[in-house]
């Protein structure tokens, strides 16, 4: 929670929207014009939206002042004219009213990383302008407006977030609006997944709809299946097939699952080809196999090149697997075969004849594992074959996770490598991985909504 | 891995969205929310009237019908045009105290039900021999760990499964063979009487036919499904459906305890009376049919209740809210939830408490309540700054306004009724 401080107000009393409104708005020579009937402020404007004018109630008008006329704000409103232009006050785009669209509405508590609802609104002047410059979520602000004035008065705490540090909804207002959503980066994608979760559909696709395809896919991971296919569905496809390819290949294939067949193959045939590959191989096996919850990207070596090769070959990739666990060594023949064979045997251990590396597809054996750990404490020049363990257990893609997840145990491994058929390696299941199928749903996402 | 449910209700309303059939698709929600009203209090009102009152009522339950479809309209119109719950919107749109009071009165109405939940617990229990005193405190405890566990998703289904039990009042009135001439002549003439006893039950019908319940269910589900006002035809088409299969089982079992128990003169003041009238479909298992069904919808009612009571109040309230946080993370929100169902189950324990009239005398309570939460929804629902081009129009309108204008003079009367009554003037 931050709190407030003072440092650039001038206004050594900051004032505050609920005690504001209804307030007697005065003209110079002290007389009635009416009482504040609301604020108009523009969000965008500016860290701190300053008050561009005053909506004025007289009887049963309501008429525009603009800001320039406000003198002061302090249980009275004081204007520094007796001239006031009575035209009646007509909404336009762009203008948010603080009492109708901010006060009493929800909005994101960005350091708190939680929704929260307006209770009052802090206003300063600075520089001779009143500005917005906190909201009030005390449950003490709320008891002060339900109470009556005079015992209100006498309730005291407050609960200040800074106006910096707060994300503004733009389906609050009822009019068209531009908002930055910058300050939803500062979240982590776990947490901005428990906001969108706990917003209704609508605030959720708002907020969505502003972050970059990275994060929306990190958080979006992370957001309960009901949620994402209704965000997913709800959103252009384009857009959506953007987001799916910057997923991991498990989690796509997951979500794609659950959406509607016919939404799932649209959205497939508009990723990437390459992608599309990946997620659809994914979705041929089994809900709960080892196939479709394993991680596909991950680090294939050749065995006969030396630490240091490989320590630069994982800094040269394009974007390196995460997490990155260990390195894997593969070769041209199953090792299995050529048990009895010495290890030169198998051309795969040293480069073929042209000097030239092999290309990785084909070398589909997997040879041993390096673990990352082994690969730093290793001296540059050291052989892969020579620190790579050869007898770790593997698991089939079929198999149950449960499994993977025994194995993964009983070996005290992080990630275990999988093997089809043929007894090449396609890829791995780490912990994290097991760990997502095997817990209940309510662990993931403690707070998803059952009922609101 | 959600659970099985959740995925299924998420995928029957989107593939509505372009699938043939859209309308039958969408059925869920209204149909879901409008069954619930069928729950013990329902049932103890329902079984009442017809035991005391013959089809005296009958004509009433179809004007009731037509109201809760109007209100239940109403209130999913809402949720698909703004995608906000109910007490979001008043809190967004209505000053602060009246905002206070409007969800005052839903949270004494929903309290009153979640003890009329466990009323209907006790009585099912006591069918089968089994005493309250243990039935109410242990449901008390498994459904709490239920919900706080995450897994009661996975059990509600088998409640449901349970209430349809009901369903065998329609199967009794075509075995009883009624007076069909007669039922459908007191089905389409309106005969008002003007004693407290037929106001009460006429209230009650009201009260526990359109409850705030049912409506911040609709609305609510409306909006985590993210309807689209575009959609909305389809959402209107299952809020009518459910209004109207809810009205037809609710007739039957006035029809059928109007057959059964009136002629011999018997009040429904047990459980196992309004049973009786389940005989001619189930002899001797009549008692046990009827059980298993009231069970089934008092448990799916008091396990859904405390949490949306909770969630309604602590969205309005904006703290930090989800049942399967902990007492450190949400103290208010599992402290309100958990104090809900404990007094909930505590005040249906006190020894000698009437049970059936404890049910009726509930909803009375909810119908005299009912008219603040009309008007707060007519409000909203006209707001056009909210609503765009959603608002009611012209007769609709008219109608709307008149469903709050006679429940509020339906309730003014039983009031004044009652006071009269503490002075000793009787009608």
């Amino acid at each position: 929670m931050a709190v407030f401080s003072l440092h650039s107000v001038a206004s050594p009393r900051p004032s505050f929207l609920a005690y504001t409104i209804g307030a007697p708005v005065r003209g110079k020579t002290g007389e009635e014009i009416g009482r504040l009937d609301d604020l108009i402020v523009r969000i965008g404007d500016g860290l701190y939206p300053p008050i561009g004018g005053l909506i004025v109630r007289d009887r049963r008008k309501r008429f525009f002042v603009p800001a320039s006329h406000l003198a002061s704000l302090n249980g009275i409103v004081q204007l520094n004219t007796s001239l006031v232009d009575l035209q009646p006050f007509q909404r336009r785009d762009g203008e948010v009213l603080l009492s109708t669209d901010v006060l009493d509405h929800q909005i994101i508590d960005i350091t708190g990383r939680r929704i929260v609802r307006v209770n009052d609104v802090q206003l300063a002047s600075i520089d001779g302008q009143y500005r917005v410059v906190g909201v009030d979520v005390s449950p003490q602000a709320l008891a002060r407006r339900l109470a009556p004035r005079a015992w209100g008065d006498r309730i005291v705490g407050r609960q200040i977030i800074d106006w910096a540090e707060v994300q503004y909804l733009v389906s609050a207002a009822p009019v068209r609006l531009k908002v930055s959503y910058d300050k939803l980066s500062d979240l982590n994608p776990v947490d901005l997944a428990r906001i969108v979760d706990a917003l209704s559909y609508r605030e959720s696709a708002e907020i969505v709809a502003a972050l970059d395809d990275e994060t929306a896919a990190e958080t979006l991971e992370e957001v309960s299946d009901a949620r994402l296919a209704d965000l997913l569905e709800g959103m252009d496809q384009e857009r959506a097939a953007d987001i799916l390819e910057e997923m991991a290949p498990n989690a796509a294939a997951d979500i794609l699952e659950d959406l509607d067949d016919e939404v799932a193959e649209q959205l497939l045939a508009r990723m990437e080809p390459e992608e599309a590959a990946d997620v659809q191989a994914l979705l041929a096996y089994d809900e709960y196999s080892v196939g479709r919850m394993m991680t596909t990207d991950i680090v294939r070596v050749p065995a006969y090149m030396t630490v240091g090769e490989t320590l630069a070959y994982i800094r040269g990739l394009e974007e390196p697997p995460d997490p990155l666990l260990a390195v894997y060594v593969v070769g041209q023949q199953n090792p299995d075969e050529l048990d009895d064979l010495p290890e030169a045997a198998d051309d795969s251990f040293s480069p073929n004849e042209s000097g030239e590396q092999l290309d990785l597809e084909q070398l589909p054996y997997l040879l041993g594992i390096v673990r990352l750990r082994n690969l730093i404490l290793s001296p540059a020049e050291t052989l892969i074959r020579d620190v790579m363990d050869s007898d770790a257990p593997t698991v089939h893609p079929d198999d149950q996770a449960e499994e993977a997840a025994r194995v993964l145990t009983e070996y005290n491994l992080l990630a275990v490598p999988v093997l089809d058929d043929q007894r090449h390696l396609i890829g791995i299941v780490t912990v994290d991985d097991a760990l997502a199928v095997l817990l209940p749903e309510v662990w993931q996402h403690r707070g998803e909504r059952t009922f609101s | 891995m959600t659970t099985y449910e959740e995925n299924e209700g998420g995928r029957r309303l989107r593939g509505g969205r372009r699938r043939l059939l859209p309308y039958l698709l969408a059925l869920g929600p209204g149909l879901l929310a409008a069954s619930a009203g069928n729950d013990a209090g329902g049932i103890a009102t329902y079984a009442s009237a017809g035991a005391s009152y013959g089809n005296g009522l009958l004509w009433a339950m179809v004007v009731v019908t037509i109201f809760v479809g109007i209100v239940q309209e109403m209130s999913a119109r809402l949720g698909a045009v703004t995608g906000k719950g109910f007490s979001d919107l008043v809190r967004e749109n209505f000053p602060l105290r009246a905002t206070a009071f409007i969800l005052l009165t839903l949270f004494i109405a929903n309290f009153g039900i979640i003890v009329s939940e466990f009323v209907g617990i006790a009585a099912a229990a006591e069918l089968f021999g089994v005493s309250r005193y243990i039935a109410v405190p242990v449901s008390a405890v498994i459904m709490w760990l239920l919900i706080t566990r995450g897994s009661y998703g996975r059990v509600e289904k088998i409640f449901l499964g349970l209430s349809l039990a009901f369903l065998a009042y329609v199967a009794a009135v075509a075995l009883a063979r009624p007076d069909w001439a007669g039922v459908l002549q007191a089905t389409v003439t309106p005969k008002l009487q003007l004693n407290a006893g037929y106001l009460q039950l006429l209230i009650a019908m009201v009260g526990t036919t359109i409850s705030p319940y049912m409506q911040l269910y609709v609305q609510s589900s409306v909006v985590e499904k993210g309807v689209t006002p575009e959609e909305y035809p389809y959402t209107r088409f299952d809020v009518w459906v459910g209004t109207i299969f809810a009205g037809i089982v609710a007739s039957c079992i006035i029809i059928a305890t109007s057959t059964a128990l009136f002629p011999r003169g018997v009040t429904v003041e047990t459980a196992a009376d309004a049973a009786m009238a389940l005989q001619p479909v189930a002899g001797e298992y009549a008692t046990i049919l009827f059980g298993l069904g009231l069970l089934g919808a008092s448990v799916l009612a008091a396990g859904v209740l405390p949490v949306a009571t909770t969630y309604m109040l602590s969205e309005a309230l904006g703290i930090e809210r989800g049942v399967s946080r902990s007492w450190e993370e949400a103290p208010i929100f599992m402290g309100m939830f958990t104090g809900l169902l404990a007094l909930g189950a505590a005040l249906a324990l006190i020894p000698g408490l009437p049970l059936i009239q404890v049910l009726v005398g509930v909803y009375v309570l909810n119908g005299v309540l009912l008219p603040i939460e009309l008007f707060a929804i007519l409000r909203l629902v006209n707001n056009k700054e909210l609503m765009g081009s959603y608002t009611n129009r012209g007769i609709y309108n008219i109608i709307a306004w008149g469903v709050a204008v006679v429940v509020s003079l339906l309730s003014l009367t039983l009031i004044i009724i009652t006071v009269l009554g503490w002075f000793g003037i009787q009608f």
